[in-house]
C-alpha cells in the first residue's frame, strides 16, 4: 500500500510551493519599486541636478514650506531657458505649451496611497537628504522610484533617527502619518 | 416526517439491574453492526433525506445570498447602529461555538473517563462539533467592516515595519482558540474513523470508492501492532483535546468579560459560558440523534439509555447555567454599582425583557423536568426540551450582547436594535450550512464508530461462534 | 496638484507586470488581499504655468472676510487651500464677535459649492448672457423713470451697498428701497421710534447685565446676533463665577436654546407675552415708586415668577436687561419702559451705536404689496429676500407680482421668488465677492473674494452699477466709500492705501460713532409717557382677544431653528443634519406638543398631525417636548422649501403660512413618520455625568479637592507634549457650532435622514442634552461629547489589529487604513463616541451630500483622509492642526506657544468653552483649568483617565437648576 503515501507526499509538496509563491507575490502587491514612466518632456535630472548642479530646492521650492515638493511651474524653467540660446525639441514643446497657456502634465513617479500623510517640509526641516528617499536623482536621465516606499521602509529610517541623537528625533506614532 | 411511537427495541427492554448497563439492544453480530451502520452509505437516499437536504440546501442558499449582499454593500445592511455594534453576528458566533462543545467533551473527556455509552454517539457528536465550529468561524469573518482584510488578524511577517497584531485583544485570542479547536477536532474525528475507513475499503465494490477509502484509511491493516499504536494515539489526542473543551469557551467569554461594559464585565463568565456551551451542545446532540436514530434505524445502538445519560448531563449543566444567572443578579444587587444595576434591571423589565424570560424559561426552568426519570426516557418530551434549550441558549447570547450594549453608561447614547432581513437570512444560512454538512455526513461516512461498538458487542459474538 | 482625496476610486493603470499577476491567479484569497492595498494609479502632477506669489500648493492661506450667512454679519477668516476656500473661522480681531461663529456660518463654505446654485443669468426661464439680460433690463428701467421702481431686499448691513442704493434713488425719482426681513424686528424699531424718537434696534449688552429677563427672545440661538450675544453671555457668566451672581429668567412657550440655558425658565403662552411685560413693568414701577395709572392686575400671568424676576432686576438696576422677541410695537414699548425705569438705557441698551442687523419695515412691505396689486409698481428688484416662500401672504404676493412689468431676482438660485421673476441675475456667494458690513453702528468689516466666481454670476452691486449706466467694479466703489466715510474717522494711518490694506488684512475697523439719538434724560425715561399708556391699553385689548380660544384650538408659536434659521440655508446638508440643540432632531420640522396635549390628542412622538388654520393645512410629525406650554404648539419655520435644491426641497413643511394665525387646530392622521433624532433618551438617570457646583461650594475652595483615583496601570512615559482639552460646561450653551465646525474640518460625511433614524449619524462631536424637572420648571444640562482620549483607553486594548493606539503625546489615534471593522472598540467605548462607516459614503450616489458631487468635494480638507467603508472613525483632536503648528514652530525655530493650536470645535465656539493645550506646560490655560476645583472627567471611576476633561457648571441651587434627579422623562 504505497499509493496513499505517494499521493500524500505530492499533495503536501504542491501546497507548500503554492503557498510560498502566493506569499511572495502578495508581499509585493502595491510596491512599485523601479517605476519609471516616460514623461511628456524628457527632462533629464542628470543634466540639471547632476552636471549643472542646480540645487533640488531651486525647482522644487515647495519642499521647504509645503507638504508637496511640487513640480516647478513653467516660469521657473524659463528663469534660465528664457536666457539660454540652446534649443531642443523638448524646449520647443515647452515653449509651445506656454504660448498655448497649457501647463505640462507630468507623470507623478513617487506615489503614496493618500491614507498616508507625507510632508516634505517636515523632512527638509529635519535635514533629511532628498536622496534618502528619492535615490540619486542627479544621476537619472529618467526619474525612477528606487525606494520601495513601504511603511517598513519609512519606519526603519524613523527608528534609526530615534537612536542617532545627532539629528532631530523622528516619531513612531501612527498618527504622525495616518489621519 | 417522523412518526413518534416507542420503537420495537425499547418495548421489551430489560429492567435495570446490578449488571453494568449494556449499551446495545438485541444481540447483533459484528456483521449485523457493520451492515446496520453502513446501510445509509450503501443504499440510495430516501425521500425523507432528499426533503431534508432540499430544505437545508435552500436555507444555505438564503444565507449565501445574504452574506454576499452584506459583504458587497456594507455592514449597514444590518440593523446595527452607533451604540449597538454587535448583535446577531456575535450572538450566532457564540451560539455555534457553544454547540460545538459536546463533540470533544463526549469523545475526549468521556473517553478518558472510559464511559462506554459514548461509543455509539461520539462519531456524530464530533461531526456536529466540526460543522458547528465552521458555522461559528464564519461570523467573526463576515461581521468585519472589511472582511477581505481579515488576514490582518494573523501575525505574519509583513512590509509594514513589521506591524504585528494586538496580543492584548480577546478577539485575537479567539482566532487562536477557535482555529486550534477546529484543527484538533478535525484530527481527532479523522483518526477515530481510520479503522472504519479500512472496513469500508474492504467492503467497497467500485474501484473509485476503494481507492478513496484506502487513501483515507492510511493503509490500515488491523494488526495488533497497529491497534496498540492506534490506542496510544487516540488517548494522546484525547489528552490534547480535553483542555480545549475548557479553553475555547473560556476565551470566547473573555470577549465580554475583559470589556468595561456593565453586563459584560463579569468574572463569572468563563465557567458560566463553558457550562452553557456543554448544555447547548448536548441539546443539539439530542436533537440530531433523536431524529437520526429514527430515520436511520439505529435505535438499537443509540438506545434510550444513551438519551437518558445525555439528559442527565443537560440537567446538570442547565442547573449550573441557572445558578450563573442568579449569581449575576446577586452581584449586580450586592455590588452597588449604579450602571451594573441598571443593566440587569433593564434585562428583566426593559424592552428586551421578553427575550430574557424566554432565556430563563428555556435554560433554567425547562431542564428541571429532567429530574423525572420517565421524562428522561420519553423521546418526544426530550426532543421538545432539546429544541427549547437550543432556542433558550441562542437568546441567552442575544440578551447578554444586546441588552448590555443598547443601554450602557451615557443615557444620551441609548438606542434600540432591530435585526434586518439580511441578518435573519444569515442566521438561517448558518443553520443551512450546518444541516447540509450533517446530512452529507450521514450519507458519506459511518455515523457510528463501528469498531468501538463492536468492542462492546464483541464478547457475546465469541460465544455464539 | 491633482490629488485624489480618497483611496477607493482609481483609474486602473495601463501596464505594469505585477498588476497582471493577480489576474492570472484568479482565486479569491489573492483578490481579497488585493482589495486592501491601494493600487498606484497613473497620477498626473500638473504645476502652475505661472505660479502666483502668494499660493504654494499644499499651504493654506487665510483671508479676512465677513459672513453673508445672515444679517448678523460676523467677521470671519476663510481658510483656502490650493485656491479654494475649505473652512470658515471666526475673526478674533473683531471686538463684537471675537473669533466665534455659529453653525450656519461654518456651513456657508459648503453653500459656495452648492451644485444647485444658478449657473448664470436667466431671462424668462431661459439661460442667457449678462450682455443680453442687461439689454433687456436696462431699457425697461429707464422707461420706468416716471414710475415706481422698488428694490425689495433683506437687511443690508453693507454701507457701500446702501450708498449705491442711495444713488439709485437720485437716479430714479420714484425709486424706493424697502427692507423685508422674514423674521422681522419691525415692532422693536417702531417702539424705539415711539419712545426714543429714532427707529432703530438697540445694541444690547448682555455682558453688562447681572440680571437678564428674556421674553421669548432666543438671543443665544437665533435672535438678532446670536454669536455676539453668546459671547457676551458666556463672558458674563465666566466673570460671575465665584464673586457676584448672575441671574437669567426666561419666559417662553416652547423650549428654546436660550430658555434651556436660563437659571429659571417660566412658561408663557404667546398670548400672555404682552400681559407678562405689563405685569413686569408694574412690579418694577412699584419698586421704583413710579405711579402708573390704568394698569389693572392681570391674573392670566405667573405673577409670582414675575415678582422674583422683578426683584432681581431691581437689585441689579442699571445693570440688568429685559429683551422681548415680540414683533408687537406695544410690547416693545413696555419693554423699553421697563429698561428705562431700571436705568438700563445707556448701559445694557445702547442706542448711541445701535444695531443695524435688522432693518425690516413690515408696514412698508404691506404697502408695497397693495401698490403692486394696484399696478403702481413698474419694476421690482428682489435681493436677499424670498417673500414668495416666507411672506405671511405668499400667494397674495405672487398674484401681486404678476401686475409688475419687470421683476428681477438676485437670488443665488432659482428659488421660490426667482421662479416668478422675469429675470434672475444670480449674485456671487459672499466668498466670491467684495463687500463690507456695519452690523453695529461704528463697527465695520470688509469682505474679499477668496475664489474666482465658480459660475457665471455677477455681484448684485455690479448689476446695480451697470443698470445705472456706470461701469461695474464694486471693489473700486467700496474703496471710494471707505476713503470718503471711514478713512477720516481714524488717525492711525496717514495714507488711505495704508489704512485700506490694514483694514483688509484685519477684516475689521471699529470706532465709536458720534451719538445719533436725540436727547434722552434718564429721568424722562423713568416717567410714564403717553406711549406707555397707549401700548398698555393696546396690550390689554389684545390679551382679552387671546383669552377666547376654543378647547380644540392650540396657540401657535413659530420659531427659528439654530440650524436653518429663516430657511435660506435649507439646501445645506451640514445644517439639515445638524441636531437641533434642544430637540436633537435633524432633517425636518415637527409639531412640538406638551405631554398633556399629547395625552389629550392621544399621540406620541412620530405620529403625524394635521395642523390647520382656516384653509391652511400642513401635516407634520408630533414631538412630545418636555417643558412645552400645555396649550401651545411650537413649529419651526425655515422648512418646507419648494425650490431649495436637491437636499432641501420638500424637507419638513412650511409653517410660515400660519404666520397670520394665532391659533391652530390639531387632528391625528393615524400615519407615522419617525423623527430623525440623534438622542432618544432624555433623562440623565441620576448618573453623575454632567456635574454642577454651587457658587458657595466654589467660594469655599477653588482648588481641586478630589484626589485622583488610584490605578493599577503604570503611568505612561511622557512624550514631548501631553495634549489635553477642557470643556467649560458653565460657558457652553449647546449652540452646536462646534459640531458643524468639526464636520467641515474633518470631512465628516452626511448620511441622510434614514441613516440618522437608524442611529448612524457620523458627527465626531455631539452635544448631549439632558432634561429634568417638570414641564412647568424644566431643567436642562448640555455636554459636548467627543473622543475623551483616555490614557487607559478601553478601545485600545480590544482592537485585534492595533488600529487604535495611544500616541506619545496623549492622543488616542485611530488608524483608518489599518482598521478591519470589528467594531469592538465602539462596543467597549464607555462614551460611545466612535463612528463606523456603515456604507461607502464617498462617491456613492445613495449619499449624494458632500462627498460625492465633484463640486461639493471641493470643500474637503486635503489634510484629512476621506474614510472608506467598513472602518471606524472618531475625533482626532484635530491632529492635522497640531502637526501643522508643531511643524511651523520647528521651521521657524521657536517654542510652540500655548493657544497657537486650536481644535476646530474650540476655534468656532462663541462662548470660548473649549480649551485645548499642552499639560506638560504648567502655565498653559488647560493645565491651570485642570488643576482647578471645577475640573472633572466623565466616568472617572472606570479608570480610563481621559485627557478631555470638563469644568462643572456653577449654579445657585442644584435642585432647581440641574436635571440630576430621577425624572419621569
Amino acid at each position: 500500500m504505497v499509493s496513499w503515501q505517494l499521493a500524500a507526499a505530492t499533495a503536501a509538496l504542491t501546497c507548500a510551493i503554492a503557498a510560498a509563491v502566493l506569499a511572495r507575490e502578495l508581499s509585493r502587491v502595491g510596491v512599485h519599486q523601479g517605476y519609471a514612466p516616460a514623461q511628456p518632456i524628457a527632462f533629464s535630472h542628470k543634466l540639471h541636478a547632476g552636471d549643472f548642479r542646480v540645487p533640488c530646492l531651486y525647482c522644487h521650492f515647495g519642499a521647504r514650506t509645503s507638504r508637496h515638493a511640487g513640480i516647478p511651474p513653467a516660469n521657473v524653467c524659463m528663469n534660465c531657458h528664457g536666457l539660454l540660446q540652446k534649443q531642443t525639441t523638448d524646449l520647443e514643446l515647452l515653449k509651445e505649451l506656454i504660448d498655448q497657456q497649457r501647463p505640462v502634465a507630468w507623470i507623478k513617479v513617487h506615489n503614496l496611497p493618500d491614507f498616508v500623510y507625507f510632508n516634505h517640509s517636515q523632512h527638509v526641516t529635519a535635514h533629511v537628504e532628498c536622496q534618502a528617499c528619492h535615490g540619486h536623482v542627479e544621476r537619472m536621465t529618467r526619474v525612477e522610484q528606487q525606494a520601495p516606499l513601504t511603511m517598513g521602509w519609512c519606519i526603519d529610517c524613523h527608528r534609526q533617527r530615534r537612536t542617532d541623537f545627532t539629528v532631530p528625533a523622528a516619531n513612531l506614532d501612527c498618527g504622525k502619518c495616518h489621519y | 416526517m417522523i412518526a413518534w411511537s416507542a420503537p420495537a427495541a425499547d418495548r421489551h427492554a430489560e429492567p435495570p439491574s446490578r449488571r453494568r448497563t449494556r449499551w446495545i439492544d438485541g444481540d447483533p453480530t459484528l456483521r449485523d453492526i457493520t451492515d446496520d451502520v453502513m446501510r445509509p452509505l450503501t443504499s440510495r437516499p430516501g425521500a425523507a433525506w432528499w426533503a431534508a437536504f432540499a430544505v437545508a440546501a435552500s436555507a444555505l442558499a438564503i444565507g449565501a445570498a445574504s452574506v454576499t449582499y452584506e459583504v458587497t454593500t456594507g455592514i449597514g445592511t444590518w440593523g446595527l447602529n452607533k451604540t449597538v455594534g454587535w448583535a446577531f453576528d456575535i450572538t450566532n458566533f457564540v451560539f455555534w461555538v457553544g454547540i460545538g462543545h459536546a463533540g470533544t467533551l463526549i469523545s475526549a473527556i468521556l473517553l478518558l473517563l472510559r464511559q462506554q455509552w459514548r461509543t455509539a454517539i461520539s462519531r456524530s457528536a464530533e461531526a456536529m462539533t466540526i460543522f458547528a465550529v465552521m458555522c461559528a468561524a464564519m461570523f467573526p469573518l463576515i461581521h468585519m467592516g472589511r472582511p477581505w482584510l481579515a488576514f490582518w488578524v494573523l501575525p505574519y511577517p509583513n512590509s509594514r515595519g513589521p506591524l504585528w497584531v494586538n496580543f492584548r485583544s480577546p478577539l485575537l485570542w479567539d482566532v487562536f482558540a477557535i482555529n486550534t479547536y477546529l484543527t484538533i477536532s478535525l484530527v481527532f474525528w479523522y483518526v477515530g474513523m481510520i479503522p472504519d475507513f479500512a472496513t469500508l475499503r474492504d467492503r467497497a465494490q467500485s474501484p473509485l470508492r476503494r481507492f478513496a477509502y484506502s487513501m483515507l484509511s492510511l493503509g490500515w491493516d488491523g494488526s495488533a501492532r497497529t491497534w496498540s499504536r492506534y490506542e496510544t494515539a487516540s488517548t494522546l489526542l484525547a489528552g490534547l483535546a480535553t483542555p480545549l473543551v475548557i479553553s475555547v469557551h473560556t476565551i470566547v467569554s473573555m470577549d465580554f468579560a475583559t470589556s468595561v461594559l456593565p453586563g459584560w464585565h463579569a468574572t463569572i463568565f468563563p465557567p458560566y459560558f463553558v457550562a452553557g456551551a456543554v448544555f447547548s451542545g448536548f441539546a443539539m446532540v439530542l436533537t440530531l440523534l433523536i431524529i437520526v436514530r429514527r430515520v436511520m434505524r439505529l435505535e438499537r445502538y443509540i438506545t434510550l439509555r444513551h438519551l437518558d445519560a445525555m439528559a442527565k448531563i443537560m440537567l446538570l449543566t442547565g442547573s449550573i447555567v441557572g445558578l450563573a444567572y442568579a449569581t449575576e443578579f446577586y452581584n449586580a444587587w450586592y455590588g452597588h454599582n449604579v450602571y451594573e444595576r441598571a443593566v440587569f434591571l433593564n434585562r428583566v423589565t426593559g424592552p428586551y425583557a421578553w427575550g430574557f424570560w424566554i432565556m430563563v424559561g428555556c435554560n433554567a426552568c425547562a431542564p428541571q423536568l429532567l429530574w423525572i426519570r420517565r421524562l428522561r426516557r420519553n423521546v418526544p418530551i426530550l426532543f421538545a426540551l432539546s429544541i427549547a434549550v437550543n432556542v433558550g441558549m441562542w437568546f441567552e447570547r442575544f440578551i447578554i450582547i444586546v441588552t448590555s450594549l443598547h443601554r450602557s453608561f451615557l443615557p444620551s447614547t441609548w438606542t434600540m436594535y432591530r435585526p434586518s432581513m439580511i441578518e435573519v437570512g444569515t442566521l438561517i444560512g448558518s443553520f443551512g450550512l450546518f444541516f447540509t454538512c450533517f446530512l452529507l455526513f450521514v450519507r458519506l461516512l459511518p455515523m457510528i464508530a463501528m469498531w468501538e461498538v463492536k468492542a462492546l458487542a464483541g464478547h457475546r459474538d465469541e460465544a455464539t461462534r | 496638484m491633482a490629488e485624489p482625496l480618497t483611496f477607493w476610486r482609481e483609474r486602473p493603470e495601463a501596464d505594469t507586470s505585477r498588476r497582471d499577476f493577480l489576474t492570472r491567479i484568479g482565486f479569491t484569497l489573492a483578490a481579497s488581499a488585493l482589495a486592501g492595498c491601494s493600487r498606484g494609479p497613473v497620477q498626473q502632477a500638473i504645476p502652475f504655468l505661472n505660479k502666483p506669489e502668494e499660493i504654494t500648493p499644499g499651504v493654506a492661506s487665510w483671508y479676512a472676510t465677513t459672513c453673508g450667512g445672515c444679517s448678523s454679519a460676523c467677521a470671519l477668516l476663510a481658510k483656502t487651500r490650493d485656491g479654494r476656500p475649505i473652512k470658515i473661522e471666526g475673526n478674533a480681531e473683531s471686538r463684537l464677535f471675537g473669533g466665534g461663529t455659529c453653525a450656519a456660518g461654518q456651513a456657508t463654505v459648503l453653500s459656495l459649492y452648492d451644485p444647485d446654485r444658478a449657473r448664470g443669468p436667466v431671462w424668462r426661464g431661459n439661460a442667457t448672457t449678462w450682455e443680453a439680460i442687461d439689454k433687456e433690463i436696462q431699457p425697461r428701467l429707464t422707461a420706468a423713470a416716471e414710475r415706481r421702481v422698488v428694490l425689495l431686499s433683506g437687511t443690508i448691513t453693507s454701507p457701500s451697498t446702501r450708498a449705491l442704493i442711495a444713488e439709485w434713488s437720485s437716479r430714479f425719482p420714484h425709486f424706493s428701497h424697502i427692507v423685508y426681513d422674514a423674521v422681522s424686528f419691525s415692532g422693536l424699531r417702531e417702539a424705539t421710534r415711539r419712545v426714543f424718537g429714532v427707529a432703530a434696534v438697540p445694541h444690547f449688552r448682555f455682558d453688562e447685565a447681572n440680571t437678564i429677563v428674556g421674553l421669548d427672545a432666543d438671543f443665544l440661538g437665533t435672535w438678532l446676533s446670536p454669536v455676539e450675544f453668546t459671547r457676551q453671555y458666556a463672558g458674563r457668566r465666566r466673570r460671575a463665577l465665584d464673586q457676584d451672581r448672575v441671574r437669567h429668567h426666561h419666559f417662553e412657550a416652547g423650549v428654546s436654546l436660550t430658555g434651556s440655558n436660563a437659571d429659571r425658565r417660566i412658561l408663557m403662552p404667546p398670548s400672555a407675552h404682552g400681559a407678562t411685560a405689563l405685569a413686569l413693568l408694574r412690579q418694577i414701577a412699584a419698586r421704583a415708586g413710579v405711579a402708573i395709572d390704568g394698569l389693572a392686575l392681570d391674573a392670566t400671568v405667573d405673577n409670582n415668577a414675575i415678582a422674583v424676576a422683578a426683584d432681581d432686576l431691581w437689585r441689579d438696576r442699571g445693570h440688568s436687561l429685559v429683551v422681548s422677541g415680540s414683533n408687537e410695537p406695544s410690547v416693545q414699548v413696555i419693554v423699553h419702559a421697563i429698561n428705562g425705569v431700571l436705568g438700563n438705557v445707556g448701559t445694557t441698551v445702547d442706542l448711541d451705536a445701535p444695531s443695524l442687523q435688522k432693518q425690516g419695515d413690515d408696514a412698508a412691505v404691506a404697502a408695497l404689496v397693495d401698490d403692486m396689486e394696484r399696478g403702481d409698481v413698474h419694476a421690482l428688484l428682489v435681493y436677499g429676500a424670498n417673500p414668495v416662500y416666507d411672506y405671511r401672504e405668499a400667494s397674495r404676493f405672487v398674484r401681486a407680482m404678476e401686475s409688475v412689468a419687470l421683476t428681477v431676482s438676485f437670488a443665488d438660485r432659482v428659488d421660490e421668488t426667482a421662479a416668478h421673476c422675469h429675470a434672475v441675475c444670480p449674485d456671487h456667494h459672499f466668498l466670491e465677492a467684495w463687500g463690507d458690513a456695519e452690523p453695529v453702528a461704528g463697527s465695520f468689516s470688509l469682505a474679499q473674494p477668496t475664489i474666482a466666481p465658480l459660475f457665471d454670476t455677477r455681484a448684485v452691486q455690479d448689476s446695480l452699477l451697470v443698470w445705472l449706466g456706470r461701469a461695474p467694479g464694486f471693489y473700486g466703489y467700496i474703496r471710494e466709500t471707505w476713503r470718503r466715510d471711514r478713512f477720516p474717522r481714524q488717525t492711525r494711518y496717514q495714507s488711505f492705501d495704508e489704512f485700506w490694506d490694514h483694514s483688509l488684512h484685519d477684516g475689521v475697523f471699529e470706532t465709536r460713532p458720534a451719538p445719533v439719538a436725540p436727547s434722552r434724560s434718564p429721568e424722562r425715561l423713568a416717567l410714564p409717557t403717553d406711549a406707555w399708556r397707549a401700548a398698555a391699553s393696546e396690550i390689554e385689548r389684545g390679551s382679552r382677544d387671546a383669552a377666547n380660544r376654543s378647547s380644540t384650538e392650540y396657540e401657535l408659536h413659530l420659531y427659528e431653528t439654530v440650524a436653518l434659521g429663516d430657511g435660506r440655508h435649507a439646501n445645506n446638508p451640514w445644517l439639515q443634519e445638524l441636531p437641533d440643540p434642544v430637540s436633537k432632531i435633524t432633517w425636518g420640522n415637527f409639531v412640538a406638543v406638551s405631554a398633556a396635549a399629547a395625552g389629550r390628542l392621544g399621540v406620541e412622538s412620530g405620529d403625524v398631525l394635521r395642523v390647520s388654520s382656516g384653509d391652511r393645512v400642513v401635516e407634520l410629525p408630533a414631538f412630545v417636548q418636555p417643558g412645552q406650554s400645555s396649550d401651545t404648539v411650537s413649529i419651526a419655520r425655515g422648512y418646507g422649501r419648494e425650490r431649495a435644491g436637491r437636499v432641501g426641497t420638500g424637507v419638513g413643511a412650511n409653517a410660515v403660512r400660519f404666520a397670520a394665525a394665532r391659533v391652530v387646530t390639531l387632528a391625528k392622521t393615524g400615519r407615522q413618520q419617525a423623527l430623525a433624532a440623534t438622542q432618544t433618551h432624555h433623562s440623565v438617570e441620576g448618573r453623575p455625568i454632567v456635574r454642577t457646583l454651587t457658587r458657595d461650594q466654589l467660594r469655599q475652595h477653588d482648588a481641586a479637592v478630589e484626589a485622583p483615583l488610584a490605578t493599577l496601570y503604570p503611568p505612561r512615559e511622557g512624550g514631548q507634549h501631553h495634549w489635553a482639552m477642557a470643556v467649560d460646561l458653565n460657558a457652553c450653551t449647546g449652540c452646536s457650532a462646534c459640531v458643524t465646525a468639526c464636520q467641515a474640518e474633518n470631512n465628516v460625511p452626511v448620511v441622510g435622514a434614514d441613516e440618522v433614524r437608524r442611529g448612524r449619524e457620523m458627527h465626531w462631536i455631539r452635544v448631549d442634552r439632558y432634561y429634568g424637572g417638570t414641564d412647568a420648571q424644566l431643567t436642562t444640562a448640555v455636554q459636548p461629547m467627543m473622543c475623551q482620549h483616555c490614557e487607559n483607553a478601553p478601545c485600545e486594548t480590544v482592537c485585534p489589529v492595533l488600529a487604535t493606539v495611544h500616541s506619545s503625546d496623549g492622543i488616542n489615534q485611530q488608524v483608518y487604513n489599518r482598521c478591519v471593522g470589528t467594531r469592538y472598540c465602539e462596543n467597549n467605548c464607555p462614551y460611545k463616541v466612535r463612528r463606523f462607516n456603515w456604507f461607502q459614503y464617498a462617491g456613492n450616489e445613495r449619499f449624494d451630500y458632500t462627498l460625492t458631487d465633484p463640486l461639493e468635494r471641493m470643500v474637503l480638507n486635503p489634510d484629512v483622509v476621506v474614510r472608506a467603508r467598513g472602518v471606524m472613525e472618531k475625533c482626532s483632536l484635530c491632529v492635522q492642526r497640531i502637526q501643522t503648528e508643531k511643524l511651523a514652530a520647528r521651521r521657524e525655530d521657536r517654542p510652540l506657544a500655548d493657544g497657537r493650536i486650536q481644535t476646530a470645535c474650540g476655534q468656532s465656539c462663541p462662548a470660548d468653552a473649549i480649551v485645548f493645550g499642552d499639560l506638560n506646560d504648567p502655565n498653559s490655560r488647560v493645565a491651570k483649568l485642570r488643576a482647578g476645583r471645577r475640573h472633572y472627567t466623565v466616568l472617572e471611576e472606570l479608570g480610563t483617565r481621559p485627557n478631555v476633561g470638563y469644568l462643572m457648571r456653577v449654579v445657585d441651587d442644584e435642585r432647581e437648576q440641574t436635571p440630576h434627579t430621577e425624572t419621569r422623562l
